[in-house]
């Protein structure tokens, strides 16, 4: 008998804003997503934050972006943050899953050049009752990215964490 | 046995999924606070505390959560629900060992029943 076991994940995006986090039960159930703005003390803040959701949805998998991953281009602070959770994380026997920004697009869009934008509008459609109304108007060059975007990185995360229905 | 037969194991779940369904009918706390007949200012402040499991709601709310949001109380409160029915199974178990002065086979059989529920669900979670 092939045994699957199904997990609660909370997917954290660190950004420069702050960050977004989401939670999934399987791939096709999300139970909270969202995004917190942090202005001052913004590792320390971040951190704080992220303890309080692991110990608010008592997640088995912690869903984080790879940082080092050669498609990846992020800030020190990001990084630093990144190596915060994931010791903090350890510390608690919490398994972390590292994603990358290609594998959420091949997962999502079967497409490694897929655009942020492709990424979201995707999530909106699967997700229509929790994200449709939070996706963000398409970015123009002059425009700065919307803050609602932090929420479309951590679900996409999370999407990736799920292995491909066949 | 079928050996590929796939056996789905749930997680331990949360103690209530009120949060998920009530963003899901975009309600705020304060709406849902209304609904649920309770009285004052902070409305609300009853239902973040349902929410945020720092409060156990009556029978009388969470039969009201469940025609508000039009899911079972054992969905809505999965959590709790896991929880009981594993009190539940572990003394049926005890009630199991002891002797029955008049033999009855379904009370045994019912009891029987309570217990094996209580070890499928341990071994699950």
């Amino acid at each position: 008998m092939i045994k699957h076991k199904t997990v609660r994940i909370l997917a954290i995006a660190p950004l420069s804003r702050g960050l977004g986090y989401s939670v999934m039960e399987g791939p096709d159930k999300l139970i909270a997503c969202g995004n917190k703005a942090i202005l001052r003390h913004k590792n320390v803040g971040a951190l704080t934050w992220v303890k309080k959701f692991v110990r608010f949805y008592q997640p088995e998998v912690l869903v984080l972006p790879d940082v080092n991953a050669t498609d990846t281009r992020r800030a020190a602070r990001i990084k630093t943050l990144h190596r915060n959770i994931v010791a903090w994380a350890k510390q608690q026997q919490i398994k972390v899953r590292l994603i990358t920004n290609t594998q959420v697009r091949m997962q999502l869009l079967n497409n490694k050049q897929g655009t942020k934008q492709a990424v979201a509008e995707t999530l909106a459609a699967k997700f229509p009752v929790e994200l449709g109304t939070r996706l963000p108007p398409k970015r123009r060059p002059w425009m700065s990215e919307d803050p609602r975007m932090d929420i479309f990185d951590a679900v996409g995360l999370a999407a990736g964490y799920w292995p491909k229905a066949k | 046995m079928n050996r590929h037969q796939v056996h789905i194991i749930p997680m331990k779940s949360l103690p209530n999924y009120l949060q998920t369904q009530r963003k899901r009918l975009s309600l705020s706390q304060e709406e849902v606070g209304f609904l649920l007949g309770l009285a004052g200012m902070n409305k609300g402040n009853k239902v973040c505390r349902d929410e945020k499991f720092a409060r156990e709601p009556s029978l009388q709310d969470a039969l009201a959560y469940e025609e508000i949001y039009g899911l079972p109380v054992s969905e809505l409160f999965a959590g709790l629900y896991q929880q009981a029915q594993q009190n539940v199974a572990a003394r049926a178990k005890i009630l199991n060992f002891r002797k029955a002065r008049k033999p009855d086979v379904r009370k045994q059989q019912a009891i029987i029943h309570l217990a094996e529920s209580a070890s499928i669900n341990s071994s699950n979670q």
